[in-house]
């Protein structure tokens, strides 16, 4: 009970004793923490709407005006069949012309004139996420146009390739990027340690001296490590969420409202957690490390 | 208590520190290490608490062979030693009673015990005053009884101390070697490395002297 009050005490007691060379730790793990939280935003709002996307994503299947209704029924349930195709529904010829006319707005003395409906019946298709992507699009869509009473398939081809590209590009760009952030913070705060620590290379020989455990030496820079790690990793999630504040506040709109989709949104609490988490494990290691090499004995 | 077996120790570029050392210290004996400047004391003193590792030979330290000794076995042979450094080893930004504190703390002791054994030690060398001051607005020769009185902290079997009167007036000197003979009054193994050979000749200890690494006398 002694040995832990005593590692605490001294842990707090070497806080307060480290003044600016401490403060320095707790600045490095908040920069290091806010560049990779502005990253984890960005990417968590840019995942938002790409999930939004996707679920709005829908192939269009115009059906030949004389499709009998048997033809009608036996595709239908063809479709249905489909395992790409989440739901399904239908669009007549009449609710067509009548969306044509409502997008038209004012304009709509440019259908007088035409005679006939000139809009084709069509389905619209929600499609599973797993199948969003060029290949199985193309090929879902080469065999719903050779179907009967099926007079064109369209989806937005062009679109589907580049978001496709783009998401990738994304990906490998998030993971080096945020790979090599995590290394640079771990290096950055585990050589501020180390200069804390170094300042107190005198007290380590003593203890060793004296008969201190490894366990006993390690224990209170350990905790101390964790203690800066994450109050430098709070201090980032405080600051990242005035900042973010203060944009939304800048651009008028609240969150959720930017773009008219998922934008704007703030880390989930999850992601805040793990990286106060991080923040703790940053400053463990790198105490850890630094200690380590004056305990050679 | 203490013996050395064939002990050889040599740094690196061949600087041969220690040649063929054959010692048997008993217990409850004082033992003076006399020798120049660079003669092997301090190496010496620095193998019986294992901060070095002798090159061949084997030292017994109560019993325990530290040459093989399990690195988790470490603390428990260093706090049956008390060890006086030459250059005191105090933490200048904390109260002598801090820089004590450290030691019981160290060692696990509830509170209420450790400080009254800093006040029972500081009371034998005479700093009970001072407790509260930090080292560097001492005098030399009270620093030095601040380092005795921390090596004194863990109420060791064996007392080593290096230079201990090194910058101090012959007063002071022998002040320290009279506190030092008190120790090991009751029963602690003293052994005290010096250059100054005007000391320890009236005292009438056993005397090793050291010259370039080697025990050329032993005078009981």
């Amino acid at each position: 009970m002694d040995r832990l009050r005593y590692i605490v005490e001294d842990a707090l007691t070497n806080i307060r004793r480290s003044g600016w060379g401490g403060l320095a730790s707790i600045g490095t793990i908040a920069v290091s923490f806010i560049i990779v939280g502005i990253f984890l935003i960005i990417t968590g709002n840019l995942a938002a709407v790409v999930a939004e996307w996707k679920e709005q994503f829908q192939v269009t299947v115009f059906l030949e005006d004389g499709i009998t209704a048997e033809q009608f029924a036996l595709l239908k349930k063809r479709i249905q069949n489909e395992g790409a195709v989440k739901t399904m529904t239908y669009t007549s010829k009449a609710e067509a012309l009548q969306q044509f006319k409502r997008e038209l707005q004012g304009k709509e003395s440019l259908l007088e004139g035409l005679g006939e409906n000139p809009i084709p019946a069509s389905l619209q298709l929600r499609i599973h996420e797993t199948y969003q992507t060029p290949e199985a699009l193309k090929q879902l869509t080469g065999s719903l146009g050779r179907l009967e009473g099926v007079e064109d398939v369209m989806y937005g081809q062009e679109w589907v390739d580049r978001v496709s590209s783009v998401i990738r590009l994304f990906r490998l760009l998030g993971l080096s990027v945020g790979l090599a952030l995590g290394l640079a913070s771990l290096l950055i705060v585990s050589n501020t340690i180390r200069l804390t620590v170094y300042a107190r290379s005198e007290e380590i020989e003593i203890m060793r001296l004296v008969g201190a455990s490894r366990l006993h030496i390690r224990a209170p820079f350990l905790l101390e490590g964790m203690i800066q790690g994450t109050l430098g990793a709070s201090l980032a999630l405080l600051l990242l969420f005035g900042a973010f504040r203060a944009t939304l506040w800048q651009l008028q709109v609240t969150p959720g409202q930017v773009f008219g989709m998922g934008m704007g949104s703030f880390l989930e609490p999850r992601w805040a957690a793990l990286m106060i988490l991080a923040g703790a494990g940053v400053g463990a290691f790198g105490s850890l490390v630094s200690v380590g090499r004056f305990l050679r004995a | 208590m203490i013996q050395f077996f064939h002990v050889y120790k040599t740094f690196a570029r061949d600087v041969e520190a220690l040649v063929d050392i054959n010692l048997q210290v008993q217990k409850g004996e004082f033992v003076f290490l006399v020798g120049p400047s660079g003669a092997g004391k301090t190496t010496l003193l620095r193998l019986i608490f294992c901060d070095e590792l002798p090159t061949s030979g084997q030292i017994l330290v109560n019993g325990r062979n530290v040459c093989k000794l399990p690195g988790r076995a470490l603390p428990s042979l260093r706090r049956s030693i008390g060890v006086i450094f030459q250059d005191f080893k105090l933490l200048r930004d904390r109260s002598i009673s801090d820089n004590l504190a450290l030691v019981y703390r160290v060692l696990g002791i509830p509170s209420s015990i450790g400080k009254r054994k800093v006040a029972t030690v500081l009371k034998m060398v005479g700093l009970s005053h001072k407790a509260q001051m930090v080292p560097y607005k001492l005098s030399g020769g009270e620093q030095q009884r601040v380092a005795i009185a921390r090596a004194l902290m863990s109420d060791p079997s064996l007392l080593l101390a290096d230079e201990p009167t090194g910058d101090l007036d012959s007063d002071l000197a022998a002040d320290v070697m009279r506190l030092l003979g008190e120790i090991n009054t009751k029963g602690t193994t003293v052994i005290v490395a010096t250059h100054d050979t005007n000391l320890v000749r009236d005292l009438g200890r056993r005397t090793l002297l050291l010259k370039a690494g080697r025990i050329v006398e032993d005078h009981p």
